[in-house]
């Protein structure tokens, strides 16, 4: 049987997507949605498989899957109850835990709150041992208390256990005990152990991610046994399991490490991204995703996403960061992201000294903005293109969606005009302008806070939004050239089908660059890298399928942060000069200076280890020729580059193919999006189908 | 554009400034103190020395950095290229190890704004590692005096003004490394500010600046206007100055009027022989943070804000030092006090909204000395969080830095690695939070073990007088400092310097938050939880609920 589809299942908190893939045309050939079923998720999943042919599923090669269950479940959401889950630490810190990093994560807030505690302190087991900080048994463990504490633990009924020992990084001899004896006395149940889960030190990070693993091994590892048991009965095709780092990995791995999986969804928008600069021949973009709530920036150089390993779930955003100290840090690699609740539902609205304002709250899809007839009153961002006649008056979705201009001015009328005096036109102006530069921030957030230069990019936009703020954003950070695929509506979803396994491992190492020799740095890469192949091939990888890449984290000896500096192509003769060379680089590259004559410390060494899947070829679509196109309508809008209201040409995208060309300002409607092109842009679609906008 | 628009995007240019400038301060910086646990702050100021704009950093630093600035540029004449160096707190500083660099802004030739940014170093000299002496009576036993100094001329590092700071550190390199990180700072908001100019042009961003002044005074009128017109007196006091046994008290009148209020601290004790003086800017930084906590934080901090405030001190008082006193408990611990007075009198103005006291200190711990491993010198800092204070409907968080801070600790298996320090305990202190119907949060028991023979340095407060409760709440644990040798346990002023020996043990134990409300209405069930968690023993609750009957 020939594999001709792949199937990407995202679960969202409203939709369930799913999305057919035909690798053999290069295109998407269905997508459903189906309401997600919050409570067992994996209902929605088998519903939206069900309802596909049965030509498509003997011909599936696999189904990715990306799930939101984690974050849910660690966001306390009703139906996920988190297991009852114990930690084993050193004598004198189980409350590192709780203390974290001493922070309120609000200055000024009174009734600030830590985030709920997931393993109370009567759950929390201390152990006497003590490693020192390189390894060294101080004082050995003292088993007989390891025992008394494992029949407690077995005598209490918990599903799950996290291990975490002072310095464990260094050396796991404890943890490795207390792991052993917990397996033989108890079956059966979760043990997340940190030196497997976050060899790495920073106890409080490391406790953190291990106890977050830990709670979530029950929860994911059942859904994803039942799901597989269910699927088995419809489709015999492998499911794969996307992972927060852009990668794929089996579903045994990630029942053991779902701390893994925790941002799978919007890691594929991403992932999207970069098979279309892979396809178009592009290295560096950024990816903009702008749908009905939130905007979401990532960067891609060289061809690879820009990973990040600082991260808290369930944490609060603020303009694009995550709040230090108000969420649960987990120390894993995820696609760096920056996101901003700033979407086509966010709301416009004036506060108590007339500011006008946007988000964080959103309209939603129910009521929605005030324009969809719904019941929405709030003026949201839709409703200000609306009212700018930047989207279609009278309906969107291809027509499937009928919008109400009059409830869209009434809205501004009755909760901005009102209030402040602004009429509707200027407070539509006024809100995408504070949505456009709410936006910018979290676009610098991934570029020139990480050292990139944002004109040396594309820029890749997407979602239902993305493409009406394109070009204004562009302009605004200073990128050049933007691309808007075929379908941007859809987009995200392909990157779930684009993916490679993928898989990082670490070993902490804390010593100044004279303090190692090479071959101790080449071993340890070596046994990193074996342990990686073996994972990969018990994925059901092939050996030739396989790509190895080196890294180290370094810093100079004292700084508390570290650079991920590529740690290939090194020599006995070349290492000590390669090293410093790359990490004063990259630190130049970053802050702006380095300090040549200063000891560099090599704090972790990093393997990652890709397993590489077939990406099929997006399709040229045939050249037609245009001696003239008809525009389907010719309408005022307003452009933010000239800041005045144009009669523009409104074209329908469905009619325009390779070869096409124009300049702003001009619209584009399409089934999934609208797309507004600025003055100053030339518009070209190129051999994909894609549209290309290069500044003037 | 309408005025508030171009207002609303031009106020989040300038937040993300300095934001940005924070974030590479921090990234670049070479202390644990700035790199781990990220106590430094950064602020944007108009041409006039009015702030309007900061990052959400450290209440101490932010509060005092306008009176500093305003100072500076009053005093200094700025050029493009310049960055002018400074810690002395009698020009709005703080302590001595806060040094503070700022650079003017100009676009087109003309002189538009200021970036400052202010980071705690953790040694600028002085008779102790660390700069901050228990026990100091001038401020030149706390370290170097920098005035306002150009260590950057027209863009020309001056190398001579760079030695000399570093010449007088115990750590000259990990100094050049924060210092270069406050430069690339600065220089991260340069750029950024040149793209709004462009963007906006001068006339328009100055109009906004003024819109948005106005924006924040008139948001801060109106929630002051909703407090009851009242005059409340308040006082409290700290434990001792460092160097006498007397407590010195902080006093306050909180005067609201229609839509201004004034805190008057002149009943506020004498300045004191030893290092709990406040120059006038941590008072001013204190007043500030309790103002925007009490009313709304969504409020843009700048100087509008601070408009409808008026602080009133006396000129030789302990929150208005004058030179030569010390002054570098003044921001720790004072500070942390100023505030604890002046939430005091709030919590008979809007009872509900106004937590308990919570720990009240800081507890700053120093250790330095000669690394046996390496042979160089090597100091410590680090602040430890206690208990917040009980608040209507929620109890305190326990083991927590609280109002004036919020830096972070540092890790364990970072000191251990990098000093010769082992940390034996790092838990919640069972029993130290204040009963009440909200119980206020635990403090911390931290315990190190010193492996080499050095100096120890504490600075602290409220071990004699307990961080209150209200409305029927029970005070908190007071804090507990103490030197383990050879088997004996001898207790450590709260403020001290001492040399300690190879195998000591150093006991820091944290003041509790004070309860809120009637321990007797608190829910049996929460009771229950913290027995389960040894929160609490059942024994001592049931002698304290006892004892109230």
């Amino acid at each position: 049987m020939p594999h001709n589809y792949r199937v990407g299942i995202d679960i969202g908190g409203t939709f369930t997507d799913l999305v057919i893939f035909n690798t053999k045309e290069g295109r998407i050939s269905l997508v459903k949605k189906v309401l997600t079923t919050p409570t067992n998720p994996s209902r929605s999943v088998i519903k939206a498989i069900s309802e596909i042919s049965n030509k498509v599923l003997e011909e599936l090669e696999f189904i990715i899957h990306a799930t939101t269950i984690a974050t849910n479940a660690l966001l306390g959401q009703l139906g996920l109850e988190l297991p009852k889950t114990a930690l084993i630490t050193t004598k004198g810190f189980r409350d590192v835990i709780e203390i974290g990093r001493q922070r309120r994560p609000e200055l000024y807030n009174f009734f600030v709150q830590r985030p709920s505690i997931l393993i109370p302190r009567r759950y929390r087991f201390e152990i006497d041992e003590r490693l020192r900080f390189d390894g060294e048994v101080i004082k050995p463990l003292n088993r007989d208390e390891l025992l008394r504490i494992i029949e407690e633990i077995a005598k209490e009924g918990f599903e799950s256990v996290a291990i975490s020992l002072l310095h464990s990084y260094a050396n796991p001899v404890h943890e490795k005990i207390i792991e052993e004896e917990l397996r033989k006395a108890i079956k059966d149940i979760f043990i997340s152990a940190s030196y497997r889960v976050n060899p790495e030190h920073r106890e409080f990070e490391r406790t953190s991610t291990t106890v977050v693993n830990a709670v979530l091994m029950p929860i994911v590892s059942r859904y994803l046994r039942n799901l597989v048991s269910n699927l088995r009965k419809l489709v015999r095709a492998e499911i794969y399991i996307m992972q927060s780092n852009g990668g794929i990995e089996s579903v045994s791995r990630a029942s053991e490490l779902p701390v893994s999986i925790i941002e799978s969804g919007p890691a594929s928008g991403v992932m999207a991204t970069k098979y279309i600069l892979d396809n178009l021949g592009f290295k560096n973009a950024m990816s903009f995703d702008m749908g009905g709530t939130t905007a979401k920036a990532g960067t891609i150089i060289n061809g690879s996403p820009l990973i990040t390993t600082e991260y808290e779930v369930g944490g609060k955003v603020h303009v694009g960061r995550v709040v230090k100290g108000s969420g649960y840090p987990v120390r894993f690699p995820f696609i760096d992201l920056a996101e901003i609740s700033a979407g086509g539902g966010s709301i416009i609205w004036v506060d108590e000294s007339g500011a006008l304002k946007v988000g964080p709250i959103s309209a939603g899809a129910d009521p929605g903005p005030a324009c969809y007839g719904k019941g929405g009153v709030s003026p949201t961002i839709t409703d200000a293109h609306l009212i700018l006649g930047r989207l279609n008056g009278s309906y969107l979705l291809g027509g499937d969606l009928r919008v109400y201009f009059n409830l869209a001015e009434e809205a501004f009328k009755e909760k901005i005009t009102k209030i402040n005096g602004l009429d509707p036109v200027e407070a539509a102006i006024g809100g995408l302008k504070i949505a456009n530069s709410l936006m910018s921030k979290i676009m610098r957030i991934v570029t020139v806070e990480r050292g990139i230069d944002p004109k040396d990019l594309v820029l890749v936009a997407f979602g239902g939004a993305g493409p009406m703020h394109a070009c204004s954003l562009a302009r605004e950070i200073g990128i050049r050239k933007i691309i808007i695929p075929e379908s941007p509506g859809l987009f995200s979803a392909i990157g779930l089908l684009v993916v490679d396994f993928k898989h990082t491992l670490i070993r902490s190492i804390r010593k100044t660059l004279d303090e190692v020799s090479f071959d101790e740095l080449n071993n340890i890469f070596t046994e990193l890298e074996n342990r990686g192949v073996k994972l990969l091939i018990s994925e059901g990888v092939n050996k030739g399928d396989i790509i190895i890449k080196r890294y180290f984290d370094t810093r100079y000896l004292g700084q508390g942060y570290e650079l991920i500096i590529s740690g290939d192509g090194l020599t006995h003769g070349n290492y000590l000069d390669e090293i410093r060379e790359r990490f004063h680089s990259a630190h130049r590259n970053r802050y702006g200076y380095a300090l040549i004559d200063e000891p560099i410390e090599i704090v972790n060494a990093r393997v990652d280890v890709l397993g590489m899947i077939s990406k099929p070829k997006l399709t040229r679509l045939r050249k037609r020729e245009y001696a003239s196109i008809e525009p389907i309508e010719h309408r005022e809008a307003y452009f933010e580059s000239t800041d005045e209201f144009q009669l523009v040409p409104i074209y329908s995208r469905d009619k325009l193919w390779p070869g096409f060309k124009a300049d702003g300002p001009l619209i584009i409607e399409q089934y999934d999006s609208t797309i507004i092109v600025e003055d100053g842009w030339g518009l070209e679609i190129d051999d994909y189908g894609n549209i290309i906008l290069t500044s003037v | 554009m309408s005025q508030y628009i171009r207002m609303e995007i031009i106020k989040g240019a300038l937040e993300y400034t300095a934001e940005e400038m924070g974030i590479a301060l921090r990234n670049a910086a070479y202390s644990a103190n700035i790199k781990e646990r990220m106590d430094h702050s950064c602020a944007i100021f108009d041409k006039y020395g009015r702030l309007i704009a900061q990052a959400e950093h450290i209440p101490v630093h932010l509060g005092a950095m306008p009176l500093a600035v305003r100072k500076v540029i009053k005093e200094i004449d700025f050029n493009e290229g310049d960055y002018v160096i400074f810690n002395d707190p009698y020009y709005g500083g703080t302590h001595l190890p806060d040094i503070t660099l700022i650079t003017p802004f100009f676009y087109q030739g003309e002189l538009i704004c200021y970036l400052a940014n202010r980071a705690h170093h953790s040694d600028v000299g002085g008779k102790i590692p660390g700069s901050m002496p228990g026990d100091a009576t001038e401020i030149f036993e706390e370290g170097l005096i920098i005035p306002p100094v150009k260590l950057i001329k027209n863009g020309e590092l001056d190398r001579d003004v760079l030695r000399l700071l570093m010449a007088n550190s115990r750590t000259p390199k990990i100094r050049r490394g924060d210092i270069m990180a406050q430069i690339a700072s600065n220089n991260i908001g340069l750029r950024r500010l040149k793209a709004i100019l462009d963007k906006f042009g001068k006339e328009n961003f100055h109009e906004s600046v003024e819109d948005l002044l106005d924006y924040s005074e008139n948001r801060m009128r109106k929630m002051i206007q909703r407090f009851p017109k009242k005059t409340i007196y308040a006082e409290d006091y700290l434990d001792d100055s460092g160097v006498s046994d007397e407590p010195v008290k902080i006093a306050v009148e909180i005067i609201i009027r229609n839509d201004e209020i004034v805190f008057d601290f002149s009943k506020s004790d004498r300045e004191v022989d030893g290092p709990v003086n406040a120059p006038y800017a941590v008072t001013l930084s204190a007043s500030y943070f309790v103002l925007r906590s009490v009313t709304d934080p969504t409020i843009p901090a700048n100087e509008g804000a601070y408009r409808p405030l008026k602080v009133i001190t006396r000129r030789g008082t302990v929150v208005d030092a004058t030179f030569p006193h010390a002054v570098s408990g003044g921001n720790v611990e004072t500070s942390q006090r100023i505030v604890d007075v002046l939430l005091k009198g709030f919590s008979e103005i809007i009872p509900n909204r106004v937590p308990a006291a919570c720990q009240g200190t800081m507890n700053n711990i120093v250790i330095g000395g000669t690394d046996p491993k390496t042979g160089n010198q090597f100091t410590f800092y680090e602040t430890i969080g206690g208990g917040f204070g009980g608040r209507y409907g929620l109890d305190g968080i326990d083991g927590v830095h609280s109002n004036m801070t919020n830096t972070m600790n540092t890790p364990v298996e970072e000191i251990e690695k990098r000093f010769p320090i082992m940390i034996i305990k790092y838990e919640l202190r069972k029993n130290s939070g204040g009963l009440g119907e909200w119980r206020g949060g635990l403090g911390i028991e931290r315990v190190y073990k010193i492996l080499t023979k050095g100096k120890l340095s504490v600075l602290g407060d409220r071990q004699k007088f307990a961080p209150w409760g209200l409305r029927g709440g029970l005070a908190g644990a007071k804090g507990e400092y103490i030197l383990v040798r050879n088997g004996k346990e001898i207790k450590l002023r709260s403020k001290e310097t001492i040399t300690v020996m190879e195998g000591d043990l150093i006991i820091i134990r944290t003041p509790g938050g004070g309860g809120f409300g009637d321990p007797r209405n608190r829910d049996k069930s929460r009771i229950i939880e913290d027995i389960k968690d040894e929160k609490y023993d059942k024994e001592y609750i049931e002698r304290s609920l006892g004892a109230l009957d």
